[in-house]
C-alpha cells in the first residue's frame, strides 16, 4: 500500500517481450516498463524461442527494479504481483513465472497467475476508468481471434474462437502472398485505404447459423488463386484492390459476429482488444454496425493493446478481489485455454 | 555469519539446499522428473524450515549455473536472481560439473579414483564435460578437486581420447560421473577395453551420480567464505552452448524456410 492505494506489481514474459508495470487499485498505471526483443529476432525472421527465453532472465530483474523506481515505490509497498502463466512459449512464460513465484515468497505477498488473454481484455480498465461488466469482448491478435463474454470482473466466457488461423495470422500470410511483406497487418490496413474493397470477391465463411467461431485459413488460398488467374491472363495486378478486399472479408465476419454476440447476450457494450483491435477498418465498420443497434464500441489505446505488465497486473487485481490466489506450485501452462 | 539457500535444477531431480554457518547441510528435493519451475519455492522453503533458518536469516542465494537442461538452468537461476534481489543478498553461480565432481569425491577414496571425470549427456555423442584430479594428499587441498580439463562441450569421443592418451597413463582410477554415463556407458567401457586401460574405468554409483543441491551448496559456502559472490544481475547461466538459431547463424546455414517458419 502507498498513499492508501493496492498496488500490483504485473510481469508479462509470454513471447518477445520482458514487460513489468506496478498498478494503483487495478486501474492507474504508475510504472510500465517493456523491453522488447524484435530487434533480436528480425535477423531469424521470427522469433526464436530459445533465444526469447535467455532474454528475459538477462532482463527481467532489471525490468522489476525498473518498474519500481519508475512508480516510486519500493518492495515494501507491493501488495500483489500477478504473471501470465499461459498462452505463450513455455521457456519464455518460465522466466516470469520463476521470478514472480519468488517475489512471492519474499515479500510474503499473494500471488495470481493471469490468463495472457484475460489480460489484453483487462487492458481496457486501464484505459477506460469508469467501464465496469458486464460488456462484450473481441479479442483480436496474431495468435487469437475470440469473442467473450464478460458478466463481471475476473470471469471471461469464450463463445467463439478461430477453427484454424487467427485474424492477425490471416494479415500476415496474405501480406506475404501479395508481396507487402512484414508486419503485414498494418501494411495491409495501409494499402487498402488505397483500394477497392469491391474489386474481388473473397469469399465470406460465416460457418453454420449461429456460430461465433471463425475460419480465415481459405483466404489465402483464395488470394493466391486470384492471383494465378491475373497473371496467367496476363492481367495487372492491383495490391491496394487485393489488399482492401481481403481485409473487407476478413473485417466484415468479425463486426457482425461481434455485433450479434453483444446483442444476443444483451450487452451493452463491446471491448476491444489484442493488435488487430487497430486495424481502421474494422474500428470504422463494427462502430457503424454497433451504433446502429445502440451498442458502445470500446478499445484501448495502441501502447496497451500489445502485450505489456500493466494489463497483468489490471487483470491480477481483480482476481485476487474475486478471491483468487495462486500456490507457489503455479506452473507455466503454454497451450492454456481461454 | 553464513547462511545459504542453494538450487540445483539443471538435472533430471531440483534440489534445493540450506547450508548454515557451522557447515551442517539440509536438503529437500523434488520427487517428479523436470517439476523444477512448480517445485522451486516448495522445497526451497523445505529446506529452510528443516534447517530452522528464516528466510531473512540468509545470507546468500546461490545457484547451479548449468551447464544441463536449459530449462532448468533458467528455472534455477531467475530464482536465484529474484530471491537475492528481493532480500537484498549477494548471488553464487556454481558449475554444475564442478559440483558434480566434489559430490563424487565425497565417497570415493584414493584406490578408486585418481580422476574425476563429470559427464552431462547433450545428445548426439555431445557432452557438456570436464576432468578433475582427486586431492586426497594431507594438506590445504585435502578433500578438494583440481580442474585438468576444462569444462566445455565435448564430443564424447573426443573427451574419452583425452582421457586415455592424457590422463590415464598416470596409472590412477578414472571416476565417471553425471547423466552422461547413462547414455554414453557402452561407449566409454568400449574406450577403456580398446586402449587396454579398462581396470582403470570406475562409474559412480546412481545415488551420487546425479546433480544434488547439497554440493552446490558446500561449493558455494567456500565461495562465500573466500567473498566469491555477484550481484543478482550479473549471476548468468553457463549453457555451454549457442542457441541452435545463434550457430546456424554464424555458419551461415540458416536456411529460409526455417527462418520464415521462426521455429527454432
Ligand atoms: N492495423 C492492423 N490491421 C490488421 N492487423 C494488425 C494491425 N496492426 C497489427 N495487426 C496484427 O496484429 C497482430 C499482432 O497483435 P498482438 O496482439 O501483438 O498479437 P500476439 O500477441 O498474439 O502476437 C499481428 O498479426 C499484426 O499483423
Ligand atoms: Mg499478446
Amino acid at each position: 500500500m502507498k498513499d492508501g492505494k493496492f498496488l500490483t506489481l504485473g510481469i508479462e514474459t509470454s513471447c518477445d517481450e520482458t514487460a513489468v508495470s506496478v498498478v494503483a487499485d487495478g486501474r492507474g498505471i504508475l510504472s510500465n516498463i517493456i523491453s522488447t526483443q524484435i530487434g533480436i529476432h528480425t535477423q531469424f525472421g521470427g522469433v526464436v524461442p530459445e533465444i526469447a527465453s535467455r532474454r528475459h532472465l538477462e532482463k527481467i530483474n532489471d525490468c522489476v527494479d525498473r518498474a519500481l523506481e519508475e512508480a516510486g515505490v519500493c518492495t515494501d509497498d507491493i501488495d500483489l504481483v500477478g504473471v501470465t502463466y499461459g498462452p505463450g512459449l513455455v521457456g519464455a512464460l518460465l522466466i516470469g513465472v520463476a521470478a514472480a513465484k519468488s517475489i512471492a515468497y519474499a515479500c510474503d505477498i499473494p500471488l495470481i497467475g493471469v490468463n495472457h488473454m484475460h489480460g489484453h481484455i483487462a487492458a481496457n480498465y486501464l484505459e477506460h476508468h469508469d467501464l465496469e461488466p458486464p460488456f462484450m469482448s473481441l479479442v483480436v491478435s496474431g495468435g487469437h481471434t475470440n469473442i467473450v463474454n464478460v458478466p463481471e470482473y475476473n470471469r471471461c466466457e469464450k463463445i467463439g474462437g478461430t477453427r484454424d488461423d487467427a485474424a492477425g495470422e490471416a494479415f500476415d500470410k496474405v501480406a506475404r502472398v501479395i508481396g507487402l511483406g512484414y508486419p503485414g497487418g498494418p501494411k495491409v490496413d495501409k494499402a487498402a485505404r488505397e483500394g477497392n474493397r469491391d474489386a474481388i470477391a473473397f469469399k465470406r465463411v460465416w460457418l453454420e447459423p449461429g456460430s461465433y467461431d471463425f475460419s480465415f485459413s481459405g483466404l489465402k488460398t483464395q488470394a493466391l488463386n486470384y492471383l494465378n488467374t491475373e497473371r496467367q491472363a496476363g492481367r495487372e495486378i492491383n495490391v491496394n484492390d487485393v489488399a482492401a478486399s481481403f481485409q473487407e472479408a476478413v473485417v466484415e465476419v468479425i463486426a457482425e459476429k461481434a455485433v450479434c454476440a453483444a446483442e444476443e447476450f444483451g450487452q451493452k457494450r463491446i471491448v476491444m482488444a489484442g493488435g488487430v483491435a487497430s486495424n481502421s477498418r474494422l474500428r470504422e465498420l463494427i462502430s457503424e454496425k454497433a451504433s446502429a443497434r445502440g451498442i458502445e464500441v470500446l478499445r484501448p489505446s495502441p501502447v496497451l493493446c500489445t502485450d505489456n505488465g500493466a494489463m497483468i497486473a489490471s487483470a491480477a487485481y481483480y482476481a485476487y478481489q474475486a478471491g483468487e490466489r495462486s500456490g507457489y506450485d503455479l506452473d507455466a501452462v503454454p497451450a492454456l485455454e481461454f | 555469519m553464513i547462511n545459504i539457500l542453494a538450487l540445483e535444477t539443471t538435472g533430471k531431480y531440483g534440489s534445493a539446499a540450506v547450508i548454515t554457518e557451522d557447515g551442517r547441510v539440509f536438503c529437500a528435493s523434488s520427487e517428479t522428473e523436470m517439476n523444477h519451475l512448480r517445485d522451486i519455492i516448495t522445497i526451497s522453503d523445505e529446506a529452510l524450515k528443516e534447517a530452522r533458518i528464516d528466510k531473512r536469516e540468509l545470507t546468500h542465494i546461490a545457484a547451479s549455473r548449468g551447464p544441463g537442461s536449459f530449462t532448468g538452468i533458467r528455472i534455477g537461476v531467475t530464482t536465484a536472481r529474484t530471491l537475492g534481489q528481493m532480500l537484498g543478498i549477494p548471488c553464487i553461480g556454481v558449475s554444475s560439473l564442478e559440483s558434480l565432481a566434489n559430490q563424487a569425491l565425497e565417497r570415493a577414496s584414493r584406490e578408486s579414483a585418481l580422476y574425476i571425470a563429470p559427464v552431462i549427456n547433450a545428445r548426439r555423442h555431445q557432452t557438456y564435460a570436464g576432468v578433475w584430479k582427486a586431492c586426497f594428499t594431507y594438506g590445504p587441498d585435502e578433500g578438494t578437486v583440481i580442474p585438468v580439463f576444462g569444462e566445455k562441450q565435448y564430443m564424447i569421443e573426443d573427451l574419452l581420447e583425452l582421457i586415455i592418451s592424457d590422463a590415464a597413463p598416470c596409472g590412477g582410477k578414472v571416476l565417471f560421473t553425471g547423466d552422461g554415463i547413462d547414455a554414453y556407458q557402452d561407449i566409454i567401457t568400449e574406450a577403456f577395453v580398446s586402449g587396454g586401460v579398462s581396470d582403470q574405468l570406475v562409474f559412480a554409483d546412481e545415488e551420487i551420480r546425479y546433480q544434488n543441491a547439497v554440493s552446490a551448496a558446500r561449493i558455494a559456502f567456500r565461495n562465500a567464505a573466500a567473498g566469491q559472490t555477484v550481484s543478482y544481475n550479473d549471476l548468468l547461466p553457463e549453457y555451454m552452448r549457442l542457441s541452435e538459431a545463434e550457430q546456424r547463424l554464424r555458419e551461415g546455414t540458416l536456411s529460409d524456410k526455417i527462418r520464415k517458419a521462426g521455429q527454432i
